[in-house]
């Protein structure tokens, strides 16, 4: 009774400090934890959704955004499906990091992950960061756009959501094989899953 | 009612389960029967012992159950986990251990399967316990050795996850540790399932070691203190700290790691360092470094130097003090290379070596600040500590492979070229200080003199007086070197340790002596030299007086001294306070020549010079000033300076050859001998001789090791015929005549200069002392062999190979000649003349 039919694993990565544990535990538990500490290395969260009737389990791993814990982060970008780039709108440099993570994502994860810019943050009053100039950049660079507040619970639950029906459009489109009961994940080249032309970029 | 019956009855006489509803636990297979029994009403109760008996009975009876059995379990452990029914869960994974455990290991494929699905959803669940729960269950399993491979198994998630409890943030930090201890029992069990065994997962990977490597290091860094030891005892599996656990993990990771494998391993270890900033300081980095190399097979803890040395230069994780990071860098190449030291055989060596040596280089080139100078220091270290734990005959190597690189001055070099050449100096030194000498000879192989001596000419004072460090700490075996850092006179004080002359220093000396004492006093005479160079080279000449002072090179010693005195009184170019310091230095020289060896009236003789020096003239005594301020010009009175002939008179009273010593000084321009810029080149093409002198000089050394021997002591009156035929060869050389290697042995005989009595009598003595006592030694064995081998045998080995026919006709000869010493007579005939007929009369 493996109760689910498709399996995906999204690595959030991101500056320090952005909402990425925050956006997990928003989605996973429910709950935004007010003073969440710094993440150390990775965390592990599971969740499982429906789309379209389908039962699609979330394996989302949480990197830290510290500097010095990017080697073993890194490591996990390998095996992801989705990665989600986390920044804070109310911080500019939090967006002004974004290409460095652009070329890490590059270096490091399969060229056909499914990669989504998140602007989080949106109960904050002290918007550094326009809607537009964040979406433009994700638009540039291939990516879906989102404005997040974990905090309020806004967006959160669609973000994961979209992810997974995207993924599962595309590995449906792609005759993948399924996730059924065996063990872990099939290694990357396998589930790189589709390629851009088939997915409809924001 | 009836359609339950029949139902009933379909299955009892089927006994196979259709599709049923379930509704009654009769009507289930018998496995999901036993396997529901064992769970009791109440959690609290645990797991239902007999129920669970009869349960691993049927599954040993009918294996082929087994899979089904897994699968059941699996599914009530992820409907409890669900449910978050917590006690039922813990017994269901108990209850799928004890069943792992006991099954044979051919049907075990079938049940892991569900088992490791069963690990995975406890390992997804948010509850630390159930976590930990499946790690126990994970390494219980992995510690089953599985005979049949299972293709399709994959370890990724569970690294993954491991890895991530590793670095658990509980805010309850007793449960923090409890999960990073479970998560790093989770990587190592891991690496003992799948490290052993190529068809499942390659463990060494770079996406897994990158994440299993920082994992632990990343425990072993929380440790309040770093102890490194050699190897860990056993480890004690109750409670322990995660940073000790950790700790033997990487130890066993390395411990396991093929040479393919060490760099996988290795390359995150560097960025881990890199990432986290622990270069500075560096004693985690040391601590962890050290148990590499203490775990890793010893063969390859070479690749361990090599991965460090090329990371050196790396620019990451090095942000503003890039200087201090390579320093602290190489400062832990220091401390690993001693560990592998003892394991590098031949090339690995060399290219260590070579690689500091690049790296020196390359600091060179760099501007040079603080932390540059501390990197090469922390490098030149590295040279040293590694060459330290070596064995002699390496250090020679290495060290003329370091002459070999340093860059040879023509004229003005540019500055970097002088750097380095002092920095290549240093390392020279700084393994020359590792090595102990034993013989000269060894210690100085030719090419590796003439590379020295050749150094010691070069323009700038600085390299020169690095030079003669490096050559105090390879004459100086008494250590004596520190007494003599400066001239002195009153030796007494010093306690310098003397001991007697050794034949192969001797045949050294007598061989090279020439190319050291022209080299030192040509050193003398250099305008550039400061206060430190003089009393360098004082140390030098003094240090040489220590270790081969003897009857025989007596005369060399004092023809130096004379000869340095002689250009303090005529040299144009030296200054005033450079003159009087080469007085200083003479007198010194002088007096400390009786010191080592047996000279009362030279002794007297220094003492009264040194006498009327005081008294009238004391700038010509030591210590060495920089400035002479009130004084003129060096007082050259006679009786203050060192009489040629009074030092002959001395000298001869006790004994010592005097005929070179009234000849004119051999050094310097317009000497009777060549002059000493050439004379070496020439010492060089004496070589023919090495071979000879090679074959003397060992045995001569084995039987000086047995000094209780009567024939090292009947032969102390010989010492000087050596010498002497060494000087006509000389001469007879210097004339053009140059030796050929067949008539080599019997030069002495065609020499037709200075035909005395006492010539003729040595001449008659045959061949060498050396060479004679050589051919005694195996003399025994030969006739031995003749005597009783076959005729034919001895014939083909008698074949006139070239160099055997050579060394048997110089044996052969002295082999004749043998029973009538050392009653030899002057008209004898040249001993090639008994040939081997006579030998075969045997």
């Amino acid at each position: 009774m493996e109760d689910y039919k498709f399996l995906f694993k999204v690595v959030l990565v991101g500056n320090a400090g952005v909402g990425k544990t925050c956006l997990v535990r928003r989605f996973t538990q429910g709950l935004f934890p007010p003073g969440q500490g710094a993440t150390i290395g990775v965390d592990f969260m599971i969740k499982t959704v429906e789309v379209d009737g389908e039962k699609v389990k979330l394996q989302i791993w949480d990197t830290a955004g510290q500097e010095r814990f990017r080697s073993i982060t890194q490591s996990y970008y390998r095996s992801a499906h989705a990665l989600i780039l986390v920044y804070d709108i109310s911080c500019q440099p939090t967006f002004d990091c974004l290409p460095d993570w652009l070329r890490e994502i590059e270096e490091y994860a399969n060229n056909k992950v499914l990669r989504i810019l998140v602007g989080n943050k949106t109960d904050r009053e002290d918007r550094e960061i326009p809607r537009h100039i964040g979406s433009d950049f994700a638009q540039r660079h291939g990516m879906y756009f989102l404005e997040t507040s974990a905090k309020e619970a806004e967006n959160v639950e669609r973000l994961f959501m979209e992810i997974a029906l995207e993924l599962m459009e595309q590995a449906k489109c792609k005759e993948l094989p399924k996730y059924d009961g065996s063990l872990g994940p099939i290694n990357g080249k396998t589930t790189s899953v589709g390629d851009s032309s088939c997915c409809n970029r924001s | 009612m009836s359609v339950f019956l029949m139902i009933r009855v379909f299955h009892m006489t089927t006994g196979w389960q259709v599709g049923c509803c379930g509704c009654c636990s009769a009507l289930r297979p018998r496995y999901k029967r036993l396997v529901d029994n064992i769970f009791p009403a109440s959690p609290q109760d645990g797991l239902v012992k007999t129920n669970m008996e009869k349960l691993m009975f049927y599954s040993l009876s009918s294996p082929e159950k087994l899979d089904r059995i897994g699968e059941y379990l699996f599914q009530k452990v992820s409907r409890d986990i669900y449910r978050r029914r917590h006690g039922y869960v813990i017994i269901a994974a108990e209850a799928m251990d004890q069943l792992l455990l006991a099954c044979h290991a051919q049907t075990l494929n079938l049940f892991v399967e569900s088992f490791l699905k069963m690990v995975q959803k406890l390992l997804e669940s948010t509850d630390p316990q159930l976590q930990i729960l499946a790690t126990q269950s994970f390494v219980r399993f992995a510690n089953i050795e599985e005979d049949t491979p299972s293709y399709h198994r994959r370890y990724d998630f569970f690294v993954s996850k491991f890895s991530s409890m590793c670095h658990s943030n509980h805010s309850d930090k007793k449960m923090r540790d409890r999960i990073r201890l479970a998560g790093i029992q989770g990587l190592q069990g891991v690496i003992r399932k799948t490290v052993s065994d190529d068809l499942v997962e390659n463990i060494w990977e770079a996406q897994h070691m990158d994440k299993i490597v920082p994992s632990l290091l990343y425990n072993i860094q929380t440790a309040e203190k770093y102890i490194t030891v050699e190897c860990l005892e056993p480890e004690s599996s109750e409670v322990e700290e995660p940073s000790r656990l950790a700790e033997a993990c990487l130890r066993e990771l390395v411990g396991r790691a093929s040479f393919g494998h060490i760099r996988s391993v290795l390359r995150p270890v560097l960025t881990h360092f890199d990432r986290h900033e622990l270069w500075v300081p560096n004693d985690f980095a040391v601590h962890v470094f050290k148990i590499i190399m203490y775990s890793i097979q010893a063969q390859y803890s070479y690749s361990v130097v090599e991965a460090l040395m090329l990371h050196l230069e790396s620019r990451a994780g090095c942000g503003a003090g890039a200087g201090g990071v390579r320093a602290a860098r190489a400062n832990v190449l220091t401390h690993i290379v001693a560990i592998a030291a003892g394991d590098s055989v031949g090339p690995s060596v060399l290219e260590i070596i070579n690689n500091l040596l690049t790296n020196l280089r390359t600091s060179v080139d760099r501007d040079s600040d603080k932390d540059e100078k501390l990197y090469q220091e922390a490098l030149i270290n590295a040279l040293g500590e590694f060459s330290d734990h070596l064995p002699d005959f390496q250090k020679i190597d290495i060290m003329m492979f370091i002459v070999s690189k340093i860059p040879q001055q023509r004229g003005k070099g540019s500055k970097q070229d002088e750097t380095l050449q002092t920095i290549l100096l240093k390392s020279l030194l700084k393994v020359g200080l590792t090595y102990r000498t034993t013989e000269l000879n060894r210690a100085f192989p030719f090419a590796f003199l003439e590379s020295l001596l050749r150094l010691s000419q070069s323009s700038s004072p600085r390299t020169r007086e690095l030079l003669q460090r490096i050559l105090h700490t390879l004459l100086d075996r008494h250590d004596n070197a520190t007494r003599l850092a400066s001239p002195e006179i009153n030796y007494s004080q010093l306690g310098l340790s003397v001991e007697k002359c050794s034949r192969s220093d001797l045949i050294f000396i007598n061989k090279h002596g020439f190319a050291i004492y022209s080299s030192l006093y040509e050193g003398l005479q250099l305008e550039s030299n400061r206060v430190s160079n003089m009393s360098s080279i004082y140390t030098s000449a003094a240090l040489l007086c220590c270790e081969v002072a003897s009857d025989e090179s007596a005369p060399d010693l004092l023809q130096l001294i004379l000869s340095i005195q002689n250009s303090a009184l005529t040299n144009p170019v030296l200054t005033r306070a450079q003159k009087c310091q080469l007085h200083a230095i003479v007198i010194s020289l002088l007096a400390l020549l009786p010191h080592c060896m047996h000279l009362p009236r030279l002794a007297e003789y220094a003492q009264k010079i040194i006498e009327n020096r005081r008294e009238e003239a004391y700038e010509l005594l030591p210590p060495l000033r920089e400035d002479y301020g009130d004084v003129q010009s060096p007082n050259k009175l006679p009786y203050l300076m060192v009489d040629q002939m009074t030092v002959i008179e001395c000298v001869a009273a006790h004994g010592v050859d005097t005929s070179r010593l009234s000849a004119p000084s051999p050094y310097g321009a317009g000497a009777r001998r060549p002059p000493a810029k050439h004379s070496w080149i020439e010492a060089g093409a004496t070589q023919g001789r090495d071979s000879l002198a090679d074959i003397t000089a060992g045995g001569a050394a084995e039987l000086d090791s047995g000094n209780s021997s009567p024939q090292a002591a009947r032969c102390s009156p010989c010492l000087e015929p050596l010498d002497d035929e060494y000087m006509k060869f000389y001469d007879r050389y210097n004339r053009g005549l140059r030796t050929t290697m067949q008539s080599f042995g019997l030069y002495h005989q065609n020499n037709t200069e200075a035909i005395s009595l006492e010539s003729l009598r040595r001449a008659a003595g045959g061949p060498t002392e050396a060479e004679r006592r050589e051919a005694e030694r195996k003399r025994g064995e030969l006739n031995n062999t003749f005597r009783t081998r076959p005729f034919d045998q001895l014939l083909h080995a008698t074949m006139p190979k070239y160099e055997l026919k050579e060394k048997l006709e110089e044996i052969f000869n002295s082999i004749s000649e043998c029973p009538l010493l050392p009653a030899a007579s002057p008209n004898k005939p040249p001993a090639l003349d008994t040939y081997f007929p006579e030998l075969f009369m045997y």
